[in-house]
C-alpha cells in the first residue's frame, strides 16, 4: 500500500532527525522518509525533481539553525527552483523558538515565502498528528 | 605629571593675558584668546583643553554669554569666571546660565588660580572617568543582552532534542532502537555540557585576579598531548609538539591553558575529514621573556571575509561543525588578561595558523 505522504527531514542534529523519523514511522510505517543533515544536499536532491506525477506533495520538515546553509537560506534557494518543482513540496519549519521571540515574528519573516507552517521543537505525537490532519484537511497547502 | 594641563584664558585686555601666561606657563600649558571667536576656534581645534577662564566684561558678548554657548557646544572643559565685576546679578547669571565651576576675583593671586585649576582638573577627570565607565557599562549591557538571548537559544537546541527523544521513548519497546536513541542523547548531553563549561570559562575570565606562577610549557603540553592523543588516533591526525624553553617564564596557568586548549580543540575539530595528510602542529619557543606559540593545522581554513570576526562572541564561521561561539572569544579575553596578542593566517581548504605571543609577567 502506498503511503499518503512522503517526507524530507533537513536538520543538522542527528538526535532531532532520529526522533522526527521515529515519530513519523510510528504514525505510518509506509511513509517514505529521507534525511539530510546538510541543507545543500537536500536542495540538490530536490532540484533533480524525481517525484512522480500525480503524487501528493512531499512534506519538508526544515530546521532553521544549521551550519553552512541555514533554513532561511534554504527557503530562499528553494524559491528559485521552477514552479513545477516547487508545487510538489510543502515546507514546514520545525525549529527551536527563542523564548523572547514570538512565533508570529517568524511568520512575518516568511510572509511572502513558501512556508506552510511553523512547528516548535520538540516534536511530539500530538503536534505531528495535528500537523498531518491539517495537511489532510487541506488547510496547509 | 606626564602632560601639562591645557588651560584657555579669554580676556579682551592683552596685558592680562600676558601676565596670566607668564606666571603659570611653567606648570600648565596656557592658551590665550583676546576675543570670543578666537576662543571658540581654539576649542574647535583642541579637544584637550580642560579648563577655561573667561573675563565677564568684554565687547560684544559677555563671559556669561560665552559660557552659556560653549556649555552646549563644548561641554567637557571646566568653566571658571575670572572677573573684577562682582555684582550679584552677574554671579547669579554665571552660575545659572553659564553653569560655571568657580568664580575667581580679579586682581587674582597665583595661589587662587592654581587651586582653581587643580580642582577643575579633578572635576574634569571625574567626569571623563564617568563617561568612560558609562561607555563600558553600555557595552557590557549590550553584551549581556546578546548573551542571554544566545545562551538560552543554544541551550534549548540540544535540550529540545532530548525532550523529544524522551517523549518518543514512551512508545519504544525495541531495545536496540532504545540504545541507538540513548547514544544520540548522550551526544547531545555531551555537547550541552561542553557548552556550559565554556560558558563558565567565559565567566571566570571576566572576573578574577591573575595567579602568577612559574610556567613549564613542556608540562602543560604533556597534559594536552594526553588529552588530544585519542582524537589524534581516531581521526588519523598527526599531532606534533615542539617546545623550546631554556628560561623561566611566569604567567597565570589557567588562562594560558585555556588559550592552548581552545586553539588545539579547533585545530582538531576543523580538519577536512576527506583529506589524507591531516596534522596539527604546535611550536612553542620562549626567549627574551616572551613565549611565541604557533598552532598550525591542515584543516578546512577560514573564509578571509570571516577572519575579522572570528574573535567576536557568538560568531560562528559557516563551517561543517557547529561551534559554541565562545571559543575564540574566550581566547581573546584570556590573552588580553595576559597582555598577549594573537594573529591568524588562514587559507581555505589548506589550513589555519594561529600565532600567539605572551610576555612573561
Amino acid at each position: 500500500m502506498k503511503a499518503e505522504f512522503s517526507f524530507i527531514i533537513i536538520d543538522d542534529s542527528e538526535l532531532d532527525c532520529f526522533v522526527t523519523k521515529k515519530f513519523l514511522e510510528r504514525t505510518n510505517k509506509n511513509f517514505s522518509i529521507e534525511i539530510f543533515h546538510n541543507a545543500e544536499y537536500a536542495l540538490e536532491s530536490i532540484s533533480e525533481n524525481n517525484t512522480e506525477e500525480g503524487k501528493l506533495p512531499t512534506i519538508i520538515l526544515l530546521d532553521l539553525q544549521m551550519p553552512r546553509m541555514n533554513g532561511f537560506k534554504f527557503v530562499e534557494e528553494f524559491e528559485k527552483l521552477s514552479p513545477e518543482i516547487q508545487k510538489n513540496y510543502i515546507i514546514i519549519i520545525l525549529t527551536v523558538l527563542s523564548p523572547s521571540r514570538d512565533p508570529k515574528d517568524l511568520y512575518g519573516i516568511f510572509t511572502y515565502r513558501k512556508i506552510n507552517s511553523i512547528v516548535e521543537k520538540p516534536l511530539t505525537k500530538e503536534k505531528l498528528n495535528s500537523l498531518l490532519n491539517e495537511v489532510r484537511m487541506g488547510s496547509i497547502k | 605629571m606626564a602632560e601639562k594641563i591645557k588651560v584657555l584664558y579669554v580676556d579682551d585686555e592683552p596685558e592680562n593675558l600676558v601676565g596670566f601666561k607668564a606666571s603659570l606657563r611653567l606648570d600648565y600649558q596656557i592658551l590665550t584668546a583676546v576675543n570670543i571667536p578666537e576662543a571658540i576656534s581654539y576649542l574647535d581645534k583642541d579637544p584637550e583643553i580642560r579648563v577655561i577662564f573667561c573675563d565677564q566684561r568684554m565687547p560684544g558678548k559677555t563671559g556669561v554669554d560665552f559660557f552659556e554657548e560653549i556649555r552646549i557646544t563644548h561641554p567637557l572643559p571646566v568653566r571658571i569666571m575670572l572677573t573684577a565685576y562682582t555684582d550679584v546679578e552677574s554671579i547669579i547669571d554665571a552660575i545659572n546660565k553659564g553653569h560655571i565651576f568657580r568664580y575667581v576675583k580679579k586682581p587674582w593671586i597665583e595661589a587662587d588660580i592654581i587651586w582653581a585649576i587643580d580642582e577643575a582638573n579633578k572635576f574634569y577627570m571625574a567626569n571623563s572617568m564617568l563617561a568612560i565607565k558609562n561607555d563600558e557599562l553600555q557595552k557590557a549591557y549590550n553584551e549581556l543582552n546578546k548573551f542571554a538571548y544566545s545562551v538560552s537559544h543554544d541551550i534549548r537546541g540540544p535540550l529540545s532534542g532530548i525532550l523529544g527523544a524522551i517523549n518518543l521513548a514512551r512508545d519504544v519497546d525495541d531495545v536496540d532502537e532504545m540504545k541507538e536513541m540513548l547514544f544520540l542523547m548522550e551526544k547531545s548531553v555531551t555537547k550541552l555540557n561542553t557548552y556550559v563549561l565554556s560558558m563558565h570559562d567565559y565567566y571566570s575570565l571576566q572576573r578574577g585576579e591573575l595567579k602568577i606562577t612559574e610556567i613549564d610549557f613542556n608540562n602543560i603540553m604533556d597534559e594536552l598531548k594526553a588529552i588530544y592523543s585519542v582524537n589524534s588516533k581516531i581521526n588519523d591526525v598527526a599531532f606534533k609538539v615542539n617546545v623550546k624553553q631554556d628560561e623561566v617564564f611566569f604567567s597565570d596557568k589557567a588562562p594560558l591553558r585555556l588559550i592552548l586548549n581552545n586553539l588545539l580543540s579547533n585545530a582538531f575539530k576543523y580538519q577536512d575529514k576527506s583529506s589524507k595528510n591531516k596534522s596539527v602542529e604546535v611550536d612553542i619557543e620562549i626567549k627574551k621573556s616572551e613565549a611565541v606559540i604557533y598552532i598550525k593545522d591542515t584543516g578546512i581554513g577560514i573564509l578571509s571575509s570571516h577572519l575579522g570576526e572570528i574573535f567576536n562572541l557568538f560568531f560562528r564561521s559557516n563551517s561543517l561543525e557547529v561551534g559554541s561561539g565562545f571559543g575564540l572569544y574566550n581566547v581573546k579575553n584570556a590573552l588580553a588578561k595576559l597582555n598577549g596578542h594573537i594573529e591568524v593566517d588562514s587559507v581555505l581548504h589548506q589550513g589555519t595558523t594561529f600565532k600567539v605571543t605572551i610576555p612573561s609577567t
